[in-house]
């Protein structure tokens, strides 16, 4: 557990609550966690914070999302995250 | 004509049990043998390695896979790899496999790779040992893939593919994050491909990247990351090479 945040004897004044590292520590909390996950981008907009990338399922999709909404609480979270298409492909590539 | 099927990056875990199965059994229509380009799973147990296996046990088509640095997460890629072999996979790491398609002998040289990045860009063997370690490891990899690929151009196969996890080249990796390039691959393997020569060099690993790209040498790269093509799998026709005469061949 950390306990970062204003008020604190040394660091600057409320490091701990700077969006920037929040997103830092929840991208290695989501690749540490149950679900593994490596492939999802979180980038800074503004107040905002964008969820980009492609999981295997849905479930792992709404659980990504979930988290990120529960962590960053107090900041809208926009999550495009998208799960990945397993259909056969249409067409072949001639490397000719 | 060789129908190289390859895909990388399928992720999978015991809620993904029999997604991508529907699409590998259509594998025979369209297929001569399937690649898979490493992180078939989330964190390398021998559980979710079990769901790789019911996905591809069976298949109608020869299977040759590739770990990603997901299966070593949990350090036992030896029982990773035991429980593919059980599936009916060939898993390769620093050697070759012949896989007869029709009258064609296709060669699959394999290695999981490792980063350090591209020429100018690239982490050097200097320093503290963690650093020369990092290099070293990635130099062996590379190593065992120029030696396989060079031993199945003894054997005389028809065509020779490259099968890595990591990129050889940074074309392919275009998308991701310029900052991240080092962690995602190695010119040391392209520097393996385009010595030992292969008709083609196939690769996972960087979700955000491009499918396309090509070594300095002159070899096609396919980055098969599963959320880059976007299917379950994407088919590659490759010519066989015309027959060298025996009297011309070197080396």
């Amino acid at each position: 557990m950390s306990h970062h945040g204003a008020g604190g004897a040394s660091g600057a004044p409320g490091a701990g609550d700077n969006l920037e590292y929040r997103v830092a520590r929840l991208k290695e909390r989501l690749a540490a966690g149950p679900l593994a996950e490596l492939g999802v981008r979180l980038e800074v907009r503004g107040e905002a914070v964008l969820l980009t990338g492609t999981v295997p399922t849905a479930r792992c999709r709404d659980e990504i999302c979930r988290t990120v909404d529960e962590e960053l609480a107090g900041h809208r979270v926009h999550c495009d995250v998208v799960v990945a298409d397993a259909s056969s492909p249409d067409r072949a590539e001639d490397l000719a | 004509m060789i129908r190289i099927a390859a895909v990388g990056d399928i992720h999978m875990a015991p809620e993904s049990q029999g997604t991508l199965r529907p699409a590998f059994d259509t594998l025979p229509e369209c297929a001569d043998i399937l690649l898979l380009a490493g992180d078939l799973t989330r964190h390398g147990t021998p559980e979710e390695a079990r769901v790789v296996a019911r996905e591809i046990r069976d298949l109608p088509v020869p299977v040759v896979a590739v770990l990603g640095n997901h299966d070593h997460h949990d350090n036992r890629p030896g029982e990773v790899t035991a429980v593919l072999e059980d599936a009916g996979a060939q898993v390769l790491e620093g050697r070759g496999v012949v896989v007869p398609c029709g009258e064609a002998r296709v060669g699959v040289a394999g290695t999981k790779g490792f980063g350090g990045g591209f020429v100018g860009r690239c982490a050097g063997e200097f320093g503290e040992p963690l650093m020369k370690e990092f290099v070293r490891y990635s130099r062996r990899r590379a190593d065992g893939l120029r030696m396989s690929l060079e031993q199945l151009g003894r054997q005389g196969c028809d065509v020779r593919i490259a099968l890595t996890h990591y990129s050889p080249v940074p074309e392919t990796l275009a998308g991701e994050p310029l900052e991240i390039y080092p962690f995602l691959g190695s010119y040391l393997l392209a520097e393996a491909i385009d010595t030992a020569g292969a008709d083609l060099a196939v690769h996972g690993h960087a979700h955000a990247g491009t499918e396309n790209g090509m070594t300095s040498g002159g070899v096609r790269v396919r980055n098969v990351a599963q959320p880059v093509i976007g299917r379950a799998f994407h088919v590659y026709h490759v010519h066989a090479r015309e027959p060298v005469a025996a009297g011309d061949r070197s080396g």
